[in-house]
């Protein structure tokens, strides 16, 4: 295996390659920086480069996992800096990374960030050369009934997250659930809450959502604060050093390893993917280090060393299905699993025996990128912290007006621009209620998958619903569920009648 | 109060998408639960989430103040408009305009708002459509 | 931009090399393949056959790009292309004998023969039941037997949607052994023969209807077994999977994989994508390429595709009111 793994690197291991995983990496770090441009659609708009200069299937292969994992990197950039997730696997990062650098941490986040990134993609390399064959059997222990109770895991542990109130969090799940439904059912072909309306048949894809809960919000909270010139508070944000303490870096070592754990297992599964591997090494962190709620969401480091280390980590285990049985476990690796194709090679069980090249190449290529990323990114941790030198009052029209741009340079359509500044004035009002964003990213993220799961397993048992604690695993996670979901209100609850006697500290609303 | 107005909009969402989901039509097959199964159930957490809100209210957030508000509308309404005039007008001259009024507004001096505007305009361009090769509105021009 | 130069040059170079009979005065600008279902489905696999080989046998200067636009089985794709780029010069949509059944049963909302124009077809493959390798189910039999006594015994995934053709298939099956209400089959909808595949593995369900190429990695590797194809006679290729008519169902599902384009493109564009999709048909590599597949040539252009279109619709629609899925 390690001989393979050897010839791989002499594949890849060329100065044109080498070269090409350069520049991937730049790109993707630049693609997942910018909002509303992700990885997905990263891969997909350097698919035609690829194949216009005529390179070779390892090359090719090369230049595009590079811009895949930079993208990666890039998302969590302006997670920090601006609160405004890049894409969103990077979504979590906010929680915890904006407000580090509104303490003046910026660069140490990034770092830490990057540090995280690394790690967790690393390990999940290992895993995926270790363990592919074997990752597969779990992957196949999910059925329809799992995956849903999978996916109402995730919701369950939502609770406390970004909100203080349980039945807001519950609301924004509900609607960004709602907001999935609309469009055909992929079922059956029915048109949903589409009311004619042609632009509504797709779906409403959940970029515009993010990029207009996010970053226009963003835009009109900043609208709302500035009173004749002098804006907010961020005028005199500092950036800090660059390299974080040791003891910061060694606290974050076992949320590292926790979150590799957990989003290289959420990858392996198709149809969870990167967003979930995040979202669940977040939340298993904070019930796990900080149960009571008391650094979480305020800046604490290991709110954003698991997060990275989740997505990046599901990043790798995603390629495991998408490899071994051709099925995409995400967005990006569905493209991805495109570009295979379109080089003739069809991922399936016999695809490490058939080409075994073009696997350990591919295996090699995820190396590089991956050392690449982390040596190019702490020196440029600098440049990046400059973006918040840039006064508030140019830097936010800007960041709006990239917003528009990624969005309507993939669909190409006025009615999403506009739609977007529809979720941009949503986001708004509900920030103003302590509404939290991330469940409605999240519902409309999983909402179908979550729905479609639940109808097979119907149509399996025949609508009996005990199909959906049928199996042992179904009953592990929903205890997993149950518990998530009570054990912040019970705690909660207790804390607060401790805490009644210290004042409340903390008020912001972000 | 601010609660109890959002939790009987959300009532009214909650139901408005109840019925909604009562008039899908349906095919003329279909699995064992439906495509209807599921808005059900999201409705009625929606609706049961709203009138939480209803009965147990938070404190009221601080809102603008009639002038603040008028502003965030406007630039809702620039941002609108700037969504309807890309297929008319291309898309560097409205992105000019746009970006020129978010700049104004948040307290730069007008003529270096448009400056800013002009820049990343610019900007965007080179950097979306010649380096990066995505498509933009192209207008009469051409950009 | 480096590579937007290198690459025009190369097109250059290609189109001077190649002696190109199909370049009417229309010239395809960014041309763009619509694929309606996630990557790795039969649809996938015609866009990216079809943009690689019109790039690389210098038909088309731009690459084309391959967009998937997943849903409704393809409705959503449909009702993109005659609702919003009805005049697109530069698209073409894969299609296959879903797409026809999907009209004919009027699934994609007001959609007829004419909605679109019929650019052709280059490839059939038969139909095929797989179980898994530990599968009780050794023949055809045996599965039909078991859905005789109780329909909802026997779990069937599928990657189309219900009443799509994968769903289809076993239906008629079924119709062929004498079960009286077909339509109680339990068919679980899965996005793709990728994902249905894994239904099966997993053992969420008991079989799989889909077509012979999605599952011969998986046939290969011992995971699955084919218990019948649905073809006249047993394939060349594979000649060890025996027919579902010599089990005694005489049941033919061929899936015919092809395109179509907007119906309101020019004339020259609508001639230009037909020129080039036959000289790529008639290239060696594409044709090698599609026996790799376990695709077979099943060839027709121009106005013989408009009448082929006409008929497999027409014949859908008849049977699905034999079979009683629609009035």
């Amino acid at each position: 295996m390690l001989s393979n793994l050897g010839d791989g690197f002499l594949i890849a291991m060329t100065w044109q390659n080498l070269l090409l995983a350069l520049m991937g990496c730049f790109l993707g770090t630049l693609m997942g920086a910018l909002p509303g441009l992700g990885p997905a659609n990263g891969v997909a708009i350097l698919i035609p480069i690829a194949f216009s200069l005529g390179l070779g299937p390892t090359a090719s292969l090369i230049l595009l996992t590079s811009v895949y994992y930079g993208a990666m990197y890039g998302g969590r950039i302006s997670s920090i800096l601006l609160n405004i997730p890049g894409d969103e696997p990077a979504m979590m990062t906010c929680l915890d990374g904006y407000p580090m650098a509104r303490q003046g941490l910026a660069g140490e986040a990034l770092t830490l960030s990057g540090i995280a990134s690394f790690v967790g993609a690393f390990f999940a390399t290992w895993g995926l050369v270790l363990l592919a064959p074997q990752l597969v059997k779990i992957a196949l222990l999910f059925g329809p009934a799992e995956y849903f109770v999978l996916f109402t895991l995730a919701f369950a542990t939502l609770g406390g997250i970004s909100s203080t109130n349980q039945a807001k969090s519950a609301f924004a799940a509900a609607l960004g659930l709602g907001i999935a439904m609309i469009g055909s059912d992929s079922q059956t072909g029915s048109q949903r809450f589409t009311f004619g309306e042609i632009h509504l048949y797709d779906g409403i894809d959940f970029l515009i959502a993010i990029v207009g809960l996010f970053a226009l919000s963003e835009v009109f909270i900043f609208l709302e604060h500035h009173k004749g010139g002098a804006v907010g508070n961020s005028g005199a944000m500092k950036i800090g050093r660059i390299m974080p303490d040791w003891p910061m870096v060694r606290r974050c070592i076992p949320t590292m390893g926790r979150g590799t754990v957990i989003g290289f297992i959420a990858g392996v599964l198709p149809g969870a993917g990167a967003s979930l591997g995040s979202f669940l090494a977040y939340s298993v962190e904070r019930s796990t280090v900080d149960p009571d709620n008391k650094t979480f969401g305020k800046g604490d480091p290991r709110g954003v060393a698991a997060p990275e280390a989740g997505n990046n980590a599901a990043s790798g285990g995603a390629l495991v299905p998408m490899l071994a049985l051709g099925v995409p476990g995400s967005g990006t690796t569905a493209v991805l699993l495109a570009v295979l194709l379109q080089l003739n090679i069809t991922p399936g069980p016999l695809l490490f025996q058939k080409n075994p090249d073009i696997v350990w190449g591919l295996i090699a290529a995820l190396f590089i990128g991956n050392v690449m990323l982390l040596l190019m990114n702490i020196p440029m941790v600098g440049l990046f912290t400059r973006v918040l030198l840039v006064p508030t009052r140019i830097l936010m029209p800007v960041v709006a007006m990239i917003s528009f741009v990624g969005i309507y340079s993939i669909t190409g359509s006025t009615f999403d621009v506009m739609l977007m500044v529809g979720f941009g004035l949503m986001g708004w009002v509900l920030r103003k209620l302590d509404v939290p964003m991330v469940p409605i990213i999240l519902g409309i993220l999983l909402g179908n998958e979550m729905e479609v799961n639940m109808r097979r397993a119907m149509t399996i048992s025949d609508g009996d619903w005990s199909i959906f604690v049928g199996s042992p695993l179904a009953i592990v996670l929903w205890v997993v569920a149950i518990a998530g979901f009570l054990a912040p209100i019970v705690v909660g609850r207790v804390l607060r009648r401790k805490q009644a006697a210290l004042s409340d500290e903390i008020a912001e609303g972000d | 109060m601010s609660d109890r107005i959002f939790g009987a909009v959300g009532l009214a969402l909650g139901i408005f998408y109840l019925w909604a989901a009562t008039i899908i039509p349906d095919s003329f097959m279909s699995d064992v639960v439906g495509p209807r199964a599921f808005p059900y159930i999201v409705g009625a957490i929606i609706c049961i989430c709203a009138i939480i809100f209803l009965i147990l209210p938070d404190p009221d957030p601080v809102w603008p103040g009639l002038r603040d508000l008028a502003e965030i509308i406007f630039a809702g309404a620039v941002m609108f408009l700037y969504g309807w005039a890309l297929s008319p007008a291309g898309f560097v001259v409205p992105t000019v305009f746009a970006t020129a009024y978010l700049t104004w507004r948040l307290g730069t001096p007008p003529l270096w708002s448009l400056v800013t505007g002009a820049a990343t305009s610019v900007g965007i361009y080179v950097v979306f459509h010649l380096v990066l090769g995505l498509s933009l509105a192209k207008g009469p021009w051409g950009f | 931009m480096t590579f937007k130069t290198t690459f025009a040059a190369a097109a250059v170079l290609m189109t001077a090399l190649l002696p190109v009979g199909a370049q009417a005065e229309f010239k395809a600008e960014n041309p763009q393949c619509i694929a309606p279902s996630n990557p790795g489905g039969g649809w996938d696999y015609i866009c990216r056959t079809t943009a690689k080989y019109l790039f690389d046998l210098g038909l088309i200067d731009d690459a084309m790009q391959v967009t998937n636009m997943s849903g409704g089985g393809g409705g959503v794709a449909f009702a993109h292309v005659t609702k919003e780029r009805n005049e697109d010069n530069n698209l073409i949509v894969a299609a296959s004998m879903s797409t026809s059944a999907r009209i004919a049963q009027g699934i994609y909302e007001g959609a007829t023969k004419e909605s679109v124009h019929w650019l052709a077809t280059f490839g059939a493959e038969y139909g095929a039941i797989a179980v898994d390798a530990d599968s009780e189910y050794q023949s055809l039999n045996q599965i039909m037997d078991a859905i005789k006594a109780d329909p909802r015994s026997v779990g069937i995934a599928g990657g189309s949607s219900v009443g799509g053709y994968d769903h289809i298939k076993p239906m008629l099956l079924a119709q062929a052994a004498g079960v009286e209400d077909v339509t109680k089959l339990k068919y679980v909808a899965f996005s793709g023969g990728g994902e249905a595949m894994t239904g099966l593995l997993s053992g969420s369900v008991q079989a799989l209807s889909g077509d012979l190429s999605e599952m011969l990695g998986f046939l290969e590797s011992g995971d699955i077994r084919i218990v019948a194809i649905l073809s006249p006679e047993r394939l060349s290729g594979h000649p060890d999977i025996p027919t579902a008519k010599e089990q005694g169902y005489d049941v033919i599902g061929a899936n015919w994989r092809g395109l179509y384009m907007p119906a309101g493109a020019s004339d020259e564009a609508k001639e230009f994508w037909k020129n080039a999709i036959q000289t790529m048909t008639e290239s060696d590599a594409f044709q090698a390429d599609l026996k790799a597949a376990s695709i077979e040539p099943f060839n027709n252009f121009g106005a013989d595709m408009d009448a082929y279109a006409a008929k497999t619709i027409e014949d859908v629609r008849t049977l699905s009111k034999e079979i009683g899925i629609i009035q």
